[in-house]
């Protein structure tokens, strides 16, 4: 039946024009993506409410059976657990199959995507089945295992809403929990009504989900097979898990004469005890649920006219568990926490922010799935911002690895030609300084003596290629301007505090600092010799590294590093200092933690305990006011005629601060009670402002909408002063309130407290 | 220190809090007869019908069979026992017996190897769900050593466990919760003080 060329006909044409699919170009996908109002406004609401409901539930679960239930003891146990089974693959696989086969399950080990559809479908020619149903199953999604058999002339049909819907819609899922959350309720009824031939309501979500009911239980009992994913894979008793909120899971599985489970071998763990956990962990993570509705544990065909059929698939995840780094990612229950926290992946969903797998983790195993092309645009999305790491319940280093995969990106495709350029010019100092004291220069005609490069300075200059990009990119966010005399023209190379000098600290600014806020870089300096800290600053600093190593770039990343650790290295001796201090949060966080990484990577073992010990020295300005010169003395040294302004502040957790560095409460200490300043919370204080390096530069579109959501939220508050304590949000946050011509000010902690001592 | 009648209390609670937040009804009755009476006053029952599993005629005079199909037939309620999933569908209600109950998350664990004793708990428009209070247990835990027991090698094996939490539920479409997508519409769980074991 059709309905004709009616206008509801047009509507459905033009509602359902533009499918995506992952064989679009990533640039179409995510154009596509950037033009869905809706599917990001969906992820916008959905990512805070998300948020408080997960760590509700922890909480909760915690105040009631203590510790061992807390999600940090839980994600450790579990992270155990998996990585026992990731190292005993070969003995838990033996004794799975064996308990599995002892049931009446059927095995087969699949190598490739093409073994796994070759084997279901000749299953399917096997017993003449010509209607299949299907539960959520993601590595179905990785074999495009719904192509192949239509092709061959199966009908595969998804009972899980979302996915029945996108598969209408001939769309993939765009989120691994939520597949449709693209998608609002009147694409839903116009894609029902288009497929079903009759009108079904665009208001009514009750509605619909009656229709699915009622088209699905005819699919059930018809079927000649079920096809289900899995959760885990438990050794102890050859056991699939599978947990599922409709309860179309275990339909899929029961009524059908044939099951087959397709799983990857990371979803092996070794027992019940550890499966629980797993079960606590995932429900609360996904969904923030204390359990799915439904939780199965099929262990071989429950009845003898059952046939019960277990996939096991490798597809890359041997290539995986060969590699010491990625090997951690086989950890994953698929409870896309990673991307509900995910900045950019609420503003570009799931069909650009990954192939097939999505957020964060999708951004790690496409590569091994798909090829390292398919990665290749999606990687380019990650900020960086590591909000994904502090909540994965098995404690998967994502930033790291998402690192690693830009970088064999880079390795394979090459960096493009103006990072090359500028990570060159910054892995070489003296080159580095004179560029920006000619820069500093050069930028007159833009900067009109001010410090922002605005938009409307281009004039007709805005015509030129290279110019016209700059212009577009300061449109929404002003750029900075190098500053004439940097910090190193500004400082003495020791500053000897009045009074006698409680300890000696060494002063890393940071490039950022030194070239484009140098006022930052004083008003650390100011601050701290008025706690009596003597203050030394190399003049040999450079930068440390962190632009090249975020894209990627681990030669030039590599040399800014060993240039930084020998500098750092020279002052700390010369002057017998107690501490490195940098008011840069994102510097800290790569001398302390990347450098590691880098140099074990590497394996420069010389390089990697000198950076070992520069570390343990290194600390952030934020955490030594608080935690070593506000423990050593009764307040900060206000200035007598101090009287507390009528400053209101609203703070802002960078990235690097909060998710790298563990702050949260010490600047607002200081600011509360140190200075005695009013302090409002923002909403959402601890999302990225959209910086995220040269993302920023890379997806603008992506960084202008997160910094608009930053400075909507800190001016919701009405506070007149927006803190932070890395320089990079600082210069996103000032650049995009001048753009904006925005009333507030945009400081540092350092300059906060600069101003009252 | 709790006694442990308290502590039972404090457990059916949890167990109550846990379920009624996803949409489950829970009750506590003294008897097998007070979990008839109750069945058979629900508006789920106005068309007078339960759907039972298949049980053998073995287990008809045992608990919990033994006493509540009597109770049951004495309160005017049809006893079908469940032959195939065409059959089952859509049906008014259904009863299960459960294995075991989990505070922690409001569950129940059922582990029929039957089909159609199955298919009670998953096409009925409403399930009812019987647990003796001796099985209600603090967390997950317990149910995974149970899991550990049931899935052992050997005639006894349990092929096809399920933990229930509340009636299907979908939140796909705009984030909107749904009840009742494929399996029942609601979930009741009895929990019975005074059940003696078969064994």
């Amino acid at each position: 039946m059709t309905i004709g060329d009616t206008p509801l006909q047009q509507a459905v044409t033009e509602e359902l024009a533009n499918p995506t699919d992952e064989h679009q170009p990533f640039e179409e996908r995510l154009e596509h993506a950037l033009e869905d109002e809706n599917m990001h406004r969906a992820l916008e609401r959905f990512a805070p409410s998300w948020r408080a409901s997960r760590q509700a539930v922890f909480a909760t679960e915690e105040a009631d059976y203590g510790r061992d239930y807390s999600f940090a003891q839980m994600r450790s146990q579990l992270h155990k657990a998996k990585d026992y089974a990731i190292e005993h693959q070969e003995e838990l696989l033996a004794q799975f199959k064996a308990n599995a086969q002892a049931a009446g399950a059927i095995i087969y080990e699949a190598r490739t995507a093409e073994d796994v559809n070759r084997y279901i479908y000749e299953l399917c020619k096997r017993k003449g089945i010509d209607l299949v149903v299907k539960s959520k199953t993601m590595v179905s999604e990785e074999t495009e295992l719904n192509y192949y058999l239509e092709e061959r002339g199966i009908k595969p049909v998804e009972t899980d809403l979302g996915e029945w819907v996108a598969q209408l819609a001939h769309q993939r899922p765009s989120h691994m929990v939520m597949p449709i959350i693209h998608m609002t309720r009147e694409q839903v009824g116009a894609i029902l009504s288009e497929n079903l031939g009759r009108e079904i309501s665009r208001e009514n979500v009750a509605e619909q989900v009656a229709v699915i009911r009622v088209e699905h239980r005819k699919s059930f009992l018809n079927a000649g097979m079920g096809i289900s994913g899995a959760n885990a894979l438990i050794a102890e008793g050859g056991t699939v898990m599978m947990v599922t909120n409709e309860g179309n899971g275990r339909l899929v599985t029961s009524l059908p004469p044939v099951h087959v489970v397709l799983a990857g071998y990371d979803k092996l763990i070794g027992t019940f005890a550890e499966a629980m956990t797993q079960l606590r962990l995932l429900a609360r993570s996904a969904t923030a649920q204390s359990i799915t509705s439904y939780t199965t544990f099929i262990t071989g065909p429950a009845t003898p006219d059952k046939e019960m059929h277990i996939v096991l698939v490798d597809n890359g995840r041997s290539a995986m568990r060969a590699d010491p780094r990625f090997k951690e990612a086989l950890r994953c229950i698929r409870c896309a926490a990673c991307a509900n926290v995910c900045p950019p992946y609420q503003q570009v969903g799931g069909h650009a922010f990954g192939y097939i797998y999505s957020g964060a983790i999708g951004l790690v195993v496409t590569p091994f799935h798909h090829g390292i092309d398919a990665g290749a645009g999606p990687q380019s999305l990650c900020v960086s911002c590591n909000a994904c790491e502090t909540v994965c319940p098995v404690e998967i280093p994502l930033p790291s690895l998402i690192l690693d995969v830009r970088h064999r990106t880079m390795e394979a495709k090459g960096l493009p030609w103006i990072k090359k350029l500028i990570f060159g010019l910054m892995a070489r100092p003296r080159l580095f300084g004179l560029f920006t004291r000619l820069a500093s220069i050069g930028q007159l005609p833009l900067t009109w003596g001010s410090k922002y490069i605005r938009s409307r300075s281009f004039g007709v200059l805005s015509k030129l290629p290279v110019m016209s990009t700059l212009a577009e990119l300061a449109r929404w966010r002003s750029l900075p301007a190098f500053a004439a005399r940097p910090l190193r023209d500004r400082v003495k190379t020791a500053q000897e505090p009045d009074t006698k000098p409680t300890m000696t600290v060494v002063y890393f600014a940071g490039c950022m600092t030194d070239r484009l806020y140098p006022e930052m870089g004083e008003a650390v300096i100011k601050v701290l010799e008025a706690c009596g800290v003597r203050v030394t600053y190399p003049r040999s600093q450079n930068c440390c590294g962190l632009p090249a190593l975020n894209s990627g770039d681990r030669r030039d990343g590599m040399a800014m590093g060993q240039q930084t650790i020998a500098t750092l290295e020279r002052a700390l001796q010369e002057n017998k200092a107690d501490y490195i201090i940098s008011g840069s949060t994102s510097c800290v966080a790569t001398i302390i933690q990347d450098y590691l990484r880098l140099f074990e990577d590497l394996k420069q073992h010389d390089w990697l305990r000198r950076a070992q010990a520069l570390a343990e020295k290194t600390i952030d300005f934020t955490h030594f006011m608080d935690s070593v010169v506000l423990a050593n003395r009764a307040s900060l040294p206000l200035r007598t005629d101090y009287a507390p302004s009528t400053d209101i502040v609203t703070y802002h957790d960078s990235c690097q601060s909060c998710n790298c560095l563990g702050l949260r409460e010490q600047a607002r200490r200081i600011i509360r009670d140190g200075l005695g300043l009013e302090l409002r919370e923002m909403p959402q204080s601890d999302v990225c402002c959209g910086f995220g390096g040269s993302t920023s530069l890379e997806h603008p579109e992506v960084a202008e909408r997160l910094l608009n959501n930053k400075l909507k939220n800190a001016e919701s508050t009405g506070a007149t002063v927006i803190v932070a304590d890395n320089p990079g949000c600082l210069m996103h946050l000032r650049g995009g309130v001048d753009a904006g011509k925005r009333h507030v000010r945009v400081l540092h902690l350092a300059q906060l407290i600069a101003e009252r001592v | 220190m709790d006694s442990p009648t308290s502590t039972k209390t404090d457990l059916f609670t949890r167990f109550q809090q846990r379920l009624s937040a996803v949409g489950g009804e829970t009750h506590r009755v003294a008897s097998l007869e007070a979990a008839a009476s109750f069945i058979a006053a629900h508006p789920a029952l106005a068309t007078g019908e339960l759907v039972i599993p298949p049980i053998g005629n073995g287990e008809t005079a045992l608990p919990p069979w033994g006493t509540l199909l009597p109770a049951l037939r004495d309160r005017g309620i049809i006893i079908h026992r469940a032959e195939s999933a065409a059959s089952v569908a859509d049906a008014p209600a259904g009863l299960s017996c459960a294995e075991l109950a989990i505070a922690e998350t409001g569950s129940v664990l059922l582990a029929d190897n039957s089909l159609a004793a199955r298919v009670v708990s998953m096409l009925t428009l409403t399930h009812f769900v019987i647990v003796s209070e001796h099985k209600l247990v603090p967390l997950l835990d317990e149910a995974g050593r149970l899991l550990q027991q049931l899935t052992k090698t050997g005639p006894d094996q349990r092929h096809y466990i399920s933990f229930v939490t509340g009636p299907s539920r979908t939140a796909d479409i705009e984030r909107t919760l749904t009840i009742g997508v494929q399996g029942p519409k609601a979930l009741c769980v009895l929990v019975v003080q005074d059940w003696e074991e078969a064994h």
